[in-house]
């Protein structure tokens, strides 16, 4: 499974999206795609993954607890795929422990629900200025 | 349950034993058990005000925080029904069966249970909103146009889910039932083993057996209906959870029409349709649009057949033209399954919204034949009249009138609305059911942010979303002090402050825009309620636009924009991205209409007692207003106040012969025992009253012409005995740090003030009271009346009889507090022997407007 091929959209895609929650995919995406920010959701970190193999993201947004996979596992495969894409875990319940490992190997942000959209848009931003500032912007390469 | 039962056996013994009344407690643990009240009561509000801003789409969350925050709930309510009892001495002891219900309500709700309990039967006028899961999508929908006068449904019955919970009991399904909905509620289930289960469950309710009650409970209700000449007839629909509220499960579920009135045979109609959630298109329909979730029961509606002459449907927004500014109406003679099931010539017209509503477009088809009520049960085919073959089957005015009523359930339901409707051969418009137009997305949202770039924002990033959307209309701005004027529908509300007095207002606006307020206020959660999208805390939004002027609101991006932005609009109206159908909104929705909604709006409605509350919001309402007016009569009680506790009179530039009572932080630690002065008092709100009084010119000394008559008045009509009871003796005030109650006597005028004023705004209120009088009635009424209008100005509620004046006023910041309760001490001043010059109705205008101008020497002057 699984992408909504059908949402997607003409301009390459810079964020990828990752919760077990449909709808939780769509509203991201919705909200992004507002401000001019094309996302790829999934349900299926596995199948996120195979995505990823296959191009490359600015910023990946993924839930902590999934079947299969949880969120820092995400962060790691991620990484070694490419070193520039930053990583964002939303989640809804995290020890702070969980938080401060996630935050000590890199991750670059750990929302805990409940949180306003505005939290995560103003995180998402930050990243994408931090890529711009890295290598004067543009996708990173695989 | 036993421990409280057995606490008000207890409390009433008590009561009859001889000589065992409870000793009288001190002013100070009074104090303390009113503010355990609004300790408590505030945490159930902030919990409630916290999961309601959840539901305004602005936040993402999860199941876990809508359970552990009800459950949290449920104990702050628990703690206010035992805080309010330990203050009033248990006279509402009442409150906690409320509680226990309401309580076993939410945990039901939370346990996916709710649909199980309740009645078998309700009529449609029964039904209330918190009846939803019971009644389904569609007869929620019916239920709130019954109560809507400008629309004409008909009469009808709902069969709720739990009776289809108890057929499925009583034919012992319910292990295959939750086998199905396992099913239906996995990430990526056996398709196969999900139809044949599908399957199983269709023919299994199609052939149950009726539960026990359900026959006898139809026929009641058919006894119910209005009584007709001839055999009565009813149209059998289906009623699912979520039909027709996000989505429309347009022609997914069965119907069965022109049902004979006999409960044998509506239970065969009703089970067909129960059966109907598992045939093969409902399920494909719930798997794309609920993904992963299992669960949904049926309702089944059962209305009186219209013997239609014409009817159809009216889409509010033509598809084919997103422009939003066409609708279509699809019509043909005789009965609508016609048009709705397509197969027969149909008119179609196209009419402009405007307003005015204009019809732009005829396309009048050759109408051979048109479905009929059959004599005996169901539809038949019959062929049209020759010379009627050819004419429109409305005529233009019925076109308007649709047209009109579109609008105006779009405007109700606050989406584009695809609407059912029957004119019958008197020429009686019906509404036969209304469902959410869902629209295809024809805009690229890629280019969005650049095509907005090119209108003009009236501003950006300010304020709080309270309710997300999009919307467009004309502005209209109102004066919180004038909620009596008329509000055009569509229109956008803007106002100063928020405030719970706007719901008239509000259920009619496309959007609402505040300077300031929260997005926790209640009016917030009206606007969610009434799913109107809400911007609150816009600085200045009122100098920035002009009455009358179209304005675009996107309370999804804190964006205002000048004009009608179309792109905005089809936007909104062409996403399918509904939040409030996951899972988690769902039952934040469900739990919120037992916790938030407020019947008690106000305490001098005749509903304000423990019969009338509905909600958890009720419940803390109830004990709030209940917790104040025990001080307010604590501050009558001289006696009780006098005795054992230290009373200090006061000494100020004025004669009020005040006596204080600090019950804490009321006094400077250094204040004297005697003649305190003003400035030895450290209670918040009493200073701002004694601030009010001591105003230069408030004070006037010129004594006020006392005529002959209002001398004899004086002198013959004795203080009235409930008066006299209360106010005689000293001028009290008992103060705390942020808290006042002043009985105050002057002559024969009486004021009770009582406030509580600290930073927390929904801790703070105010209470006012003004009785009586030198004069006859007609002048201390006008005096009265006088009063409310400077009262109104400054935002109080206020309310008027003969000559008392109460005025209310609560949640309010404490800068604003303290100002009203300066006006207050400037009115005491101020109104003092002013009954007297009320010689006419004008006058109480004109000395309204005097103090409001500031002129307090007018009355010096006249």
């Amino acid at each position: 499974m699984d992408t909504d091929r059908s949402a997607q959209l003409e301009a390459p895609p810079q964020l990828l999206i990752i919760d077990d929650e449909p709808i939780i995919g769509k509203r991201l995406q919705h909200a992004f795609g507002k401000v001019g920010l094309n996302a790829l959701i999934f349900t299926s970190p596995q199948a996120a993954m195979e995505a990823m193999n296959k191009e490359s993201f600015n910023v990946v947004i993924t839930d902590f607890r999934m079947k299969g996979m949880d969120g820092l596992e995400v962060f790691r495969q991620v990484k070694q795929l490419n070193q520039k894409t930053k990583v964002i875990i939303i989640s809804g319940s995290a020890s702070p422990e969980t938080v401060d490992t996630a935050f000590q190997e890199g991750v670059f942000d750990f929302l805990v629900k409940p949180f306003r959209l505005d939290e995560l848009k103003s995180s998402v931003s930050r990243a994408m200025e931090e890529i711009k500032g890295e290598d004067g912007g543009g996708i990173p390469a695989c | 349950m036993i421990i409280p039962e057995l606490r008000q056996l207890w409390a009433a013994l008590r009561k009859l034993l001889p000589g065992r009344s409870a000793p009288p407690v001190s002013p100070r643990v009074v104090f303390e058990r009113f503010q355990k009240v609004l300790a408590s009561n505030n945490q159930a509000l902030e919990i409630i005000a916290d999961l309601g801003e959840k539901l305004g789409g602005d936040y993402l969350f999860d199941m876990r925080y809508v359970e552990s925050s009800t459950e949290q709930l449920i104990a702050a309510v628990q703690d206010s029904v035992t805080a309010v009892n330990a203050l009033c001495a248990d006279r509402h002891a009442g409150l906690q069966k409320v509680h226990d219900r309401l309580s076993e309500d939410l945990r039901l709700t939370l346990a996916g249970r709710e649909d199980r309990e309740g009645p078998l039967i309700f009529t449609l006028d029964e039904i209330r909103p918190r009846n939803w899961a019971l009644v389904g999508g569609k007869a929620a929908h019916l239920a709130e146009m019954r109560h809507d006068p400008q629309l004409r449904v008909p009469d009808g019955f709902v069969i709720t889910a739990r009776a289809y919970n108890d057929l499925i009991d009583h034919n012992d399904l319910r292990q295959q039932l939750t086998a199905f909905e396992e099913l239906m509620a996995a990430h990526e289930p056996d398709l196969a083993a999900l139809d044949e289960l599908r399957q199983q469950m269709e023919r299994a309710v199609q052939a149950a057996a009726p539960p026990p009650g359900l026959l006898d409970a139809l026929t009641a209700a058919v006894r119910h209906l209005p009584k007709e000449d001839k055999p009565l007839f009813l149209a059998v629909r289906s009623s699912a959870q979520e039909e027709d509220m996000d989505f429309s499960f347009a022609g997914q579920f069965t119907s069965v029409l022109n049902v004979p009135a006999q409960p044998a045979a509506l239970f065969a109609a009703a089970r067909e349709v129960m059966a109907s959630l598992f045939c093969a298109g409902a399920v494909a329909y719930r798997r794309r649009v609920f993904p992963d979730e299992g669960k949904m029961a049926i309702a089944v509606v059962c209305q009186q057949m219209i013997d239609s002459r014409t009817s159809g449907i009216v889409f509010s927004v033509d598809t084919m033209q997103l422009a939003h500014d066409t609708m279509v109406v699809v019509a043909a003679w005789g009965q609508g399954e016609a048009v709705v099931e397509g197969g027969t010539p149909t008119d179609t017209f196209q009419l402009r919204k405007g307003p005015p509503i204009s019809i732009v477009a005829r396309q009048v088809a050759d109408k051979e034949q048109g479905l009929f009520a059959a004599a005996d049960s169901g539809l038949t085919a019959r062929a049209i009249a020759e010379e009627l073959r050819s004419q429109p089957c409305l005529s233009d005015e019925e076109l308007l009138l649709l047209g009109t009523q579109a609008l105006h359930l779009e405007s109700l339901f606050k989406r584009p609305q695809d609407v059912e409707w029957a004119i019958d051969n008197a020429g009686q418009l019906f509404i036969l059911q209304t469902r959410p137009l869902v629209l295809n997305a024809p805009a690229r949202e890629q280019t969005l942010p650049v095509r907005l770039e090119e209108h003009e924002l009236i501003c950006a990033g300010q304020g709080k979303v309270a309710k997300q959307g999009i919307a467009a209309g004309p502005v209209h701005i109102v004066n919180l002090a004038d909620e009596t004027g008329d509000f055009p529908e569509g229109s956008v509300l803007i106002t100063r402050r928020d405030s719970s007095r706007l719901i008239s207002f509000i259920q009619r606006a496309s959007a609402v825009i505040t300077e300031t307020g929260t997005p926790v206020s209640h009016m917030a959660t009206i606007c969610r309620e009434f799913q109107v999208p809400c911007i609150v805390n816009v600085g200045s939004i009122l100098g920035k636009v002009t009455e009358g002027e179209l304005i675009t609101v996107d309370a999804e991006d804190r964006r205002i924009y000048r004009g009608k932005i179309e792109e905005l609009l089809v936007y909104h109206a062409s996403s399918n991205v509904n939040i409030m159908v996951s899972r988690e909104f769902r039952l934040l929705r469900r739990i919120l209409k037992t916790a938030s909604e407020l019947h008690l709006v106000d305490p001098m409605m005749q509903n304000f007692n423990i019969e009338g509350c509905r909600t958890y919001h009720d419940i803390l309402r109830f004990a709030h207003e209940s917790a104040v007016q025990e001080m307010v009569n604590l501050g009558r009680d001289e006696r009780r106040l006098i005795k054992g506790s230290i009373v200090r009179p006061m000494k100020l530039p004025i004669p009020t012969g005040i006596l204080v009572i600090d019950i804490g932080g009321g006094l400077a630690p250094d204040a004297p025992e005697r003649d305190v002065p003003y400035q030895a008092i450290a209670s918040v709100p009493f200073r701002a009253v004694l601030q009010g009084m001591l105003f230069p010119e408030i004070w006037h000394n010129n004594p006020m012409p006392v005529g002959i008559r209002d001398l004899m008045n004086s002198m013959f009509s004795p203080v009235r005995e409930e008066a006299a009871e209360q106010y005689s003796g000293h001028n009290i005030a008992i103060i705390g740090g942020n808290y006042v109650n002043l009985c105050f006597r002057l002559g024969y005028h009486y004021n009770i003030i009582d406030a509580h004023c600290g930073e927390a705004e929904q801790n703070n209120h105010l209470y006012y009271r003004f009785l009586g009088g030198v004069t006859d009635m007609t002048k201390r009424s006008r005096r009265a009346a006088m009063i409310a209008i400077i009262l109104k100005e400054f935002e109080f509620n206020v309310q008027t009889k003969g000559d008392l004046v109460t005025a209310r006023l609560s949640r309010l910041p404490q800068r604003e507090a303290l100002y009203a309760l300066d006006i207050l001490g400037r009115l005491v001043g101020y109104t003092r022997q002013l009954d007297v010059c009320m010689e006419s109705d004008a006058d109480a205008e004109k000395y309204a407007e005097a103090f409001l101008n500031g002129d307090y020497t007018f009355t010096d002057r006249v």
